[in-house]
């Protein structure tokens, strides 16, 4: 049972990983929780619908197809609004306004255009369990598992190893030093939220095949807020951290006190963990210099 | 207040601070006598912002002490430091930006107004007392900078010139015994740094206070300063009088090496 | 005494012929008007967001729902306790979360309002959990809303265009520089969070007492969204603003009912399109003035016009 729960804790945190790594990413940058991040993974989901009902393509497909869609517009988001508000040299609290309506206009978009109805892939999705020992695993937990881990290590290397990830890195420590460097500021912001976009993609599509594709299902993007804010905001190792925490006590609280408090655990977990540690569990506190 | 004249204004005691290990302040001493104005002096990144906030405790230094006629306030916060009769200005100008230039200089002097909560909220004597009194010092203030006939403009409306003034005299609007300048002669050629100049001094005569300024403008420090400490990568090197540093070969090699 | 109010306002209302439905949409409407208030104090005077004010708004509905019905306080010192207990729970939430940064206290509001709405759900002894609290007295008739609503506005001017109110709008521009005269910046964003939350108590009694039956969902994470959605709407740093907005937000789906189902679309097209292109809003940093009004539309009044430049 206690084995059992982990694996499928961990493989609802792996979901929330590839969306708070997102958040995180752009959060280093532009110093705002994008809003409307989750909204991506509803759109990469749907996409992927789309693609496999409407013009039958195969799955695998449909899901690159969604992750594409996803990244798409994430780059549209910033391309033609955060960009203008950054430009006019407005408080931050703007972007995260601008990001919460264009979390409305997406929801209620997709709301119009697809109904609220409850949607899955017409696909065989492997929903069969293996017994490990005593325990239940689900293969779909499994399946989402790996490929969570396999793109994350992609997005690890990415930042770590490639020049692409030092020019991140450089423009998130300051981005005017970057800029005298040469670095291409706005051509590599608009890269970042093609690939948080494009996680954003995955975890929505991981996430229609794990539960059902429906209008508000971003709002699983506030669980990965949470994570990211629980690993400290702009930490891509603090995001992944806080993520599989979080999913493992959602799991936990859910099998072993009461579902409906879930999200009551989780609130009191994050309001107690900034209270002891300002910054969430690897970020860097920045003063506003005098 | 004991304001003798024994008494230094303020008093820094091998103050230290550091940002891990870098020591942005490295022993830092200095007494400031009432009435006199004291420049500070040094290449970028000397730390001499660093000394102006550990003052007004943005920050808590790491070690000594600072006292402020006679008292200590190591560490206090920078509201209570305000509150007590420092005032300053910044290195790059922090207006309340999209407020009235009156508006600015009123919100210096809100802790003189005595009226509580419901005294707002029905328009008590005493709350119309007490704006009236909060803008008429304000008046009285931007007169003397000069700024009478802006009132009611926006803050980043004005020149920049004018917005170091209103600056100076928001600070002025805590009646400060102490007033710490950061550059003010910073972005201006040398007609405009003389007339500064001769403005700080006019302030000076006129408040009776004291005055503590960053400066990187050599003439105008050896035109306004009584003393002044020259410091390079948080250590002092030199203290006199602008006459004494300049000869001093340390200050020399210190310029000239930057 | 509510059987009192109503019949005046019964009177009242066959006296200039308005029907139940026109009062309805003008309670709303100024239920409407006292919570983006409070929502305007908070963001566009004090650059504070808070995603959980619809929590505040649910303890004073709640507060004001048990006091009337369980002990029969009389609405008018429930509707009082009730905000006053949304003020203290902010109050004590402040105290701890107000040191954090950004987007950090942004989320302790959020998972506050989330927690609020989560415990009445599952408190069933004493809300009634998820299947609601009915029999609420109803005393939130049109007159007494409107004298809420014109109180609320009396107050909140009066507040913001004090030492108080300037306080605010000193830490909007610039906290340092606030600190810097004299300001304590922690104090002040209490202030402006306590009374946010006050008047949404205030706005959620009313609500509560409207609809004599309250429901934790309807104060979720959407309410806290569209209060903020219509101050933004209305124009940050504009009292005047917030009073337009909230009537636009909340008569406008009414007018236009076959398009209902657009109104959060547009709504949020609307925010996204103010904060491209208006940041300030509608009234943004200005007050609403009739004098200003005809100065534009006329081109006569030359000052007007430069402000409004200047405010474009």
């Amino acid at each position: 049972m206690f084995f059992q729960q982990l694996i499928t804790g961990i493989s609802v945190g792996g979901i929330y990983a590839l969306l708070a790594t997102g958040y995180s990413l752009i959060y280093s940058l532009l110093d705002f929780s994008n809003w409307s991040h989750g909204e991506f993974a509803m759109i990469g989901a749907y996409t992927a619908i789309v693609f496999s009902t409407v013009v039958k393509a195969p799955f695998a497909l449909a899901a690159l197809a969604g992750v594409a869609g996803g990244a798409l517009v994430s780059f549209l988001c910033e391309r033609f609004a955060y960009r203008r508000i950054r430009r006019n040299g407005a408080p931050n609290m703007f972007l995260m306004i601008a990001a919460m309506g264009l979390s409305n206009v997406f929801q209620q978009a997709s709301n119009l255009i697809f109904t609220g109805q409850y949607r899955s892939y017409p696909f065989q999705l492997p929903v069969s369990t293996v017994k490990v020992g005593s325990a239940y695993i689900g293969v779909l937990d499994v399946v989402s598992l790996l490929i969570t881990a396999v793109v994350l290590m992609a997005l690890i290397y990415m930042i770590n190893k490639t020049q692409f990830g030092l020019n991140v890195r450089a423009i998130a420590n300051n981005a005017g030093a970057a800029k005298v460097l040469g670095i291409k500021v706005d051509s590599n912001i608009a890269k970042v939220f093609l690939l948080a976009g494009s996680l954003a993609g995955v975890a929505g599509v991981l996430y229609g095949m794990k539960y059902n594709v429906f209008p508000t299902m971003g709002n699983v993007g506030l669980k990965a807020f949470i994570a990211s804010v629980i690993g400290g905001l702009g930490s891509v190792p603090g995001a992944i951290v806080g993520a599989m925490l979080l999913g493992v006590l959602e799991t936990f609280v859910s099998a072993y006190i009461s579902s409906s408090l879930r999200d009551f655990f989780s609130f009191a977990l994050l309001i107690v963990l900034l209270l002891v540690k300002p910054s969430g569990l690897f970020g860097v506190d920045v003063q506003d210099k005098a | 207040m004991t304001n003798n004249n024994s008494t230094p204004v303020l008093e820094m005691i091998h103050v230290e601070k550091h940002f891990g290990g870098v020591h942005a302040i490295d022993d830092f001493s200095v007494k400031i006598e009432h009435g006199k104005i004291h420049g500070l002096i040094g290449p970028n990144g000397a730390g001499k912002t660093t000394i102006f906030n550990n003052i007004t405790g943005i920050y808590a230094p790491d070690a000594g002490q600072i006292l402020f006629n006679g008292t200590d306030i190591t560490g206090t916060p920078p509201h209570r430091i305000a509150q007590i009769g420092i005032g300053r200005t910044f290195q790059n100008i922090r207006l309340f930006a999209n407020m009235s230039v009156i508006d600015n200089v009123i919100i210096a002097s809100n802790m003189d107004a005595k009226y509580n909560l419901p005294g707002a909220l029905l328009h008590s004597g005493q709350y119309k007392e007490d704006e009236k009194k909060l803008r008429e010092k304000a008046i009285d203030l931007l007169s003397v900078v000069g700024l009478q006939d802006k009132l009611d403009e926006r803050a980043n409306s004005l020149p920049y010139g004018h917005q170091r003034k209103l600056e100076i005299a928001r600070a002025m609007a805590l009646n400060p015994k102490l007033l710490l300048l950061d550059e003010p002669a910073a972005g201006m050629n040398a007609e405009e740094s003389v007339e500064l100049a001769n403005f700080v001094r006019f302030i000076r005569e006129r408040f009776d206070i004291t005055i503590l300024m960053i400066e990187h403008h050599m003439d105008v420090v050896t035109n306004l300063c009584d003393y002044c400490t020259v410091l390079n990568f948080g250590k002092t090197i030199a203290v006199g009088t602008p006459a004494e540093v300049k000869a001093d070969p340390e200050v020399i090699r210190a310029y000239l090496g930057s | 005494m509510i059987e009192l109010f109503n019949n005046i306002n019964a009177s009242f209302c066959s006296l200039f012929g308005i029907n139940s439905y026109l009062q309805g949409v003008i309670i709303m409407v100024c239920i409407n008007v006292i919570a983006v208030l409070g929502m305007s104090v908070l963001t566009g005077f004090t650059r504070l967001f808070s995603f959980g004010n619809a929590g505040f708004m649910s303890i004073g509905a709640y507060a004001t729902a048990i006091l009337t019905v369980r002990y029969h306080v009389n609405f008018l010192l429930a509707i009082l306790l009730g905000a006053c207990f949304a003020g203290l729970i902010a109050f004590l939430l402040g105290s701890i979360t107000l040191r954090l940064k950004g987007d950090y206290f942004l989320i302790t509001c959020l998972g506050f309002g989330e927690c609020v709405r989560v415990l009445f759900n599952y408190t069933k002894n004493l809300t009634g959990g998820s299947a609601g609290f009915p029999g609420i007295p109803n005393f939130s008739n049109m007159l007494f809303s409107v004298i809420c609503a014109i109180l609320a506005f009396f107050i909140a001017w009066r507040f913001i265009h004090s030492k108080y109110g300037r306080n605010l709008v000193s830490i909007r521009e610039n906290e340092v520089a606030a600190e810097a005269v004299g300001i304590n910046a922690f104090r002040a964003k209490r202030m402006s969070f306590v009374f946010s939350a006050i008047y949404a108590g205030w706005a959620g009694a009313l609500y509560a007492g409207y609809l004599m039956y309250i429901v934790p969902a309807s104060f979720n994470l959407a309410k806290s969204c569209e209060l903020i959605t219509t101050t933004v709407i209305g124009g940050l740093g504009s009292l005047t603003g917030s009073v337009i907005g909230a009537i636009l937000v909340t008569v406008l789906p009414e007018v236009f009912r076959s398009m209902s189902n657009f109104r959060m679309l547009f709504y949020g097209l609307a925010v996204v399109l103010i904060i491209m292109f208006r940041p300030q809003g509608l009234y943004g940093y200005k007050e609403f003035s009739l004098k200003r009004l005809i100065g534009f539309f006329t081109g006569k009044n030359k000052k007007a016009k430069a402000e409004g430049k200047e405010g474009a």
